[in-house]
């Protein structure tokens, strides 16, 4: 759901090597809180574009300026190799969605989901993910990880809050208090699925721009972005 | 026929020149052919009567020839040729012994026709005039007295050395003529050029009978297997293997190679005429490292004749290195990542990349060392030189310095490593390599223009090379793999490369929609080493568009990448001229040794280290060769047939250079079983080159007189008239009777 809309830019359609791909994917029973429309573009499309010009700035990812939005009934998705998706503490799977996940995934794919918060949006996150990999373990991230290092040192990390720190001051949202960097690896020790719980970095860039949302919040968030395209690009 | 027409045989016209025994100079003798054609064309002009248009031509032209014949036959025409004078000269009859010998061609063996050639008649006549010299011969000749000494049981025959070896036992002798009784099957693969050259110079005629049949009525054979002599483990190996048949043509056979008992490949191919050379390729896995003796091998027909020889046996090292290949890439993009990826799958393979992740940042990957090249590229040849292979992504040309790029080119030239240029925004001519001095290593002439990455799909085709291409061979059977391309998915982007230089080998071209096919993977090879284009960074979509399982993208990076790096040299490379020594026990060890520069090392201590077929192990030193620095060689003996493991170590100082293992096998009396059919050609070549005669076994009872004609041994010197030849008169008669029967059917006698 788009918090404040941009214009669109000029080079928005340039053929490129990387574009922010969202994940359009269904809430089904989980959609209440977001209607008809669904969760999935949340913070959309100006997080992704403000995070894109991050990505520009301090890379030499060749990107575009706008994003790309893909979605799990089409094989289109296996055009972009990065991918993210954001409230899946509301997402519900098809089957058929979850089948070809797990493939985009094994082929060589790269999956962030990112702000969704609490042990209730936890186990609806499960309830999914559990269909893609039934039997891959979901374990914290160590911290020499590569993940953390592939360009930025990332081994202190803090809590990235969502704009809701703005009007309440808490930096956790339900009773996720503690925020987690989760993944799920292959058989080779890769990370393939990157689970941002308990923090909000889609925020985090589409508030970029606005004095009230602190600076050291939206420093991680892009570093910790950027590390996971880069890692996503070279393992 | 030919000696009641000349008198003389055939051989006394071929070896003797003509000789004119009038007193008077041979210009008169054209004087006079002259003058009696004048005297007759005024003659012929002056009675011509009813003759007319070319009728006086033609009489005037008999009568002339008449005339002439008869004055050469005045200035007495005669043969002058040399003759060996009897029971002065040596005649050296030398008979094959070898297990060839024995073969029956359905009637007795070659060694029994041979015997009762030589016995009924031919050493009887020879001796009647000469001194006869009898020998049997395998790989050495051995001096008998009668043909029931014949055996046909020696494992080889080598018809060179063994005449080598009787021509220098008689060179105290007068000898005047060999003759040769084999069916030509040499196990050393023919003579060589100074054996006849030493021949030739004695001027010793060499006689050959040839026995055998010329080809079998129903055989496959194996003439050939091509193999590398050595291999990175699990690599794809390709035997290409040649081969006839005779009596099977349009039949299936089943090709197949073994290692030990176990069958690595097998492929049934369609056989070809009668005859005709065959060669086809056998793909299979090297597998793990060590030495081994691979078995390729033809399932024996029903009722083929000869079924020792379906079946040869080749070395292959397969060696435990893992080359090591540096990666530069100028920007993070997906085709790193999956390039990365298919290495790391691959167990014989190290890939070592610098990835530009940013400006100023370089991300180290598949370094063992964290501190090498932790400055970035090399500048030094002992730091670039420690990679087998270079892989130089989207990276634009003046990113590297002179220096550096002097160093990419000594790499390939000198070093003998491969270096492969991707595809990218920044890469050949959009990164302005045309421009460069790496121009010259490219396998293709660039655009001169940029702009010519497209990020746009595009399919890709096999060329007719690259369907024959290792790097290509995404299935076994060429046909199915061929398939199997048109299947691939399109790329995600490419580059326009240019054109390939002239020697360069296109194996892949990209296809794009609406635009003409252009070269989409290019090699070529470069000094001691090669390069390839790879114009595109979009086979990831292989990877990503196929399913999880299919690892097409996987084979074709790692066999593009293992073409880059199996051929780079070690700093010590070790090896011999055969690895299959046939019935030979001498076998010559080479060496080359370079410093970490790979500049030649003339003062290195090289030894070798052997280790025979039954365990024992012996060490030989191998001394510089004085005319190329850097080489180092050695003499060595095997003396037991089996299989030689030697271990060639270089040093200097107490420092060690490098190592190599070279394989070698002694097979004794198995290349007896293959080109069993008379060789007629190397005998007539034989006979030919030293001025003897091919002769069958039916028509050997001319050689006792022919053999007389020769400038060898004791000689005297004879002059045969030729006037009274009956071939004169019968050419007088004819000339005359022309003229009478012309001059009937004119009407004018």
């Amino acid at each position: 759901m788009e918090d404040d809309p941009v214009p669109v830019p000029p080079d928005a359609y340039e053929k490129t090597e990387w574009a922010f791909t969202r994940l359009k994917y269904p809430s089904g029973v989980h959609a209440s809180v977001f209607g008809q429309i669904g969760s999935w573009p949340t913070d959309y499309p100006k997080a992704d574009r403000q995070f894109v010009q991050g990505v520009r700035r301090l890379t030499r990812i060749h990107t575009r300026s706008s994003e790309q939005v893909v979605d799990l009934d089409s094989d289109e998705v296996f055009n972009w190799p990065w991918l993210y998706a954001v409230e899946v503490g509301h997402w519900s799977l098809t089957d058929a969605e979850c089948a070809k996940l797990r493939e985009y995934l094994l082929r060589g794919g790269f999956f962030m989901c990112d702000d969704f918060h609490g042990s209730g949006e936890w186990n609806v996150f499960l309830e999914s993910i559990k269909r893609v990999f039934p039997d891959r373990p979901i374990v914290e991230i160590d911290n020499q990880d590569p993940i953390f290092h592939v360009l930025y040192d990332l081994k202190d990390r803090v809590q990235v809050p969502g704009i809701q720190y703005w009007y309440t001051g808490r930096i956790w949202e339900k009773d996720g208090k503690t925020p987690h960097w989760r993944a799920i690896y292959d058989d080779e020790g890769r990370v393939i699925v990157a689970i941002c719980f308990n923090q909000d970095n889609g925020d985090a860039w589409e508030w970029a721009d606005h004095p009230r949302y602190p600076e050291r919040y939206t420093s991680q968030a892009y570093r910790m972005g950027i590390n996971y395209i880069l890692y996503a690009m070279t393992h | 026929m030919f000696e009641f027409l000349f008198k003389y045989p055939g051989a006394v016209f071929q070896k003797g020149h003509l000789v004119l025994l009038a007193p008077w100079p041979l210009w008169t003798f054209a004087l006079g052919v002259i003058a009696a054609g004048a005297l007759l064309l005024w003659h012929v002009r002056r009675h011509r009567g009813l003759l007319t248009g070319a009728r006086p031509t033609v009489i005037w032209l008999l009568e002339t020839a008449m005339v002439a014949l008869l004055l050469f036959l005045l200035w007495h025409p005669a043969i002058s040729i040399a003759t060996l004078r009897p029971q002065q000269n040596v005649v050296a009859v030398m008979v094959d012994d070898s297990r060839s010998m024995a073969i029956r061609d359905g009637s007795p063996t070659r060694s029994a026709q041979a015997a009762t050639v030589l016995d009924h008649n031919l050493l009887a006549a020879l001796g009647e005039k000469f001194q006869v010299r009898l020998y049997r011969f395998g790989k050495d000749p051995e001096r008998i007295q009668k043909t029931a000494q014949l055996t046909a049981a020696e494992p080889a025959s080598r018809i060179g050395d063994s005449l080598d070896q009787v021509l220098a036992e008689s060179s105290t002798l007068p000898l005047g003529a060999v003759v040769l009784l084999s069916d030509g099957a040499d196990n050393s693969g023919g003579i060589d050029l100074d054996t006849i050259s030493q021949i030739r110079r004695r001027h010793i005629p060499v006689h050959t009978i040839g026995f055998g049949r010329e080809k079998p009525e129903k055989d496959v054979e194996i003439s050939d297997v091509v193999l590398p002599a050595h291999a990175l483990a699990d690599s794809r190996l390709s035997a290409l293997v040649t081969f006839r048949q005779y009596g099977y043509a349009g039949q299936k056979a089943l090709l197949g190679v073994r290692d030990g008992s176990k069958l690595l490949a097998s492929r049934e191919v369609q056989l070809k005429g009668d005859g005709a050379p065959q060669s086809e390729p056998l793909l299979f896995s090297a597998g793990m490292p060590g030495p081994k003796t691979l078995e390729v091998t033809i399932d024996p027909l029903p009722g083929e004749e000869n079924r020792g020889n379906n079946s040869l046996r080749r070395l292959v090292n397969v060696e435990s290195r893992k080359p090591r290949i540096l990666y530069i890439e100028g920007e993070p993009r997906w085709e790193f990542k999956f390039i990365r990826r298919a290495a790391e799958d691959d167990r014989s393979l190290q890939l070592a990349s610098m990835l530009r992740t940013t400006q100023n940042k370089i991300y180290r990957q598949g370094f063992t060392d964290p501190h090498e090249l932790e400055d970035g590229f090399p500048n030094k040849p002992e730091e670039l030189f420690a990679f087998d292979g270079l892989v130089i992504g989207s990276v634009e040309a003046n990113y590297f310095t002179q220096t550096q790029q002097d160093l990419i080119r000594d790499f390939a030239d000198r070093r003998g490593g491969g270096v492969l240029f991707l595809g990218g925004r920044f890469a050949l001519a959009d990164g302005g390599y045309q421009h460069s001095p790496l121009a010259e290593l490219l396998p293709v002439t660039l655009p001169a223009s940029t702009s010519t990455f497209h990020r746009d799909f595009a399919g890709q085709e096999l060329t007719a090379q690259g369907r024959a291409s290792l790097i290509c061979r995404l299935l076994e059977d060429p046909e199915r793999n061929a398939v199997r391309w048109t299947k691939m998915p399109q790329l995600a982007n490419y580059n326009e490369a240019g054109e390939p230089k002239p020697g360069a080998v296109e194996l892949l071209d990209v296809v794009p929609s609406g635009r003409r096919r252009m070269p989409l993977l290019v090699t070529e090879n470069y000094g001691h080493g090669r390069t390839v284009v790879f114009a595109t960074s979009g086979s990831w979509r292989w990877r990503m568009w196929q399913d999880h399982t299919d690892t097409t993208h996987a084979t074709f990076w790692q066999q593009l990448m293992r073409y880059l790096v199996s051929d780079s040299p070690t700093q010590v490379t070790g090896s011999t001229a055969r690895t299959v020594l046939s019935d030979e026990t001498k076998v010559t060890l080479h060496a080359t040794v370079k410093d970490k520069a790979f500049k030649p090392v003339p003062n290195a201590v090289v030894e070798a280290h052997i280790v025979g077929p039954d365990g024992t192990s012996s060490t030989v030193e191998l001394t510089p060769q004085p005319l190329e620095e850097g080489a180092y060689t050695a003499g060595w003996s095997a003396d037991k047939p089996g299989s030689y493991v030697s271990e060639i170590v270089a040093g200097r100082g107490k420092d060690e250079i490098g190592r190599d293992v070279v394989i070698f096998r002694r097979e004794d009396g198995v290349a007896e079983n293959f080109h069993t059919s008379q060789n007629r050609e190397l005998l007539q070549k034989l006979a030919n080159e030293t001025g003897g005669r091919y002769y069958t076994a039916s028509d050997a009872g001319r050689l006792a007189d022919e053999i007389s004609y020769s400038e060898a041994g004791i000689t005297t010197r004879e002059t045969k008239d030729l006037w009274d030849m009956p071939v004169v008169f019968l050419l007088a008669l004819l000339l005359r009777g022309s003229e009478w029967i012309l001059r009937r059917r004119w009407g004018v006698v």
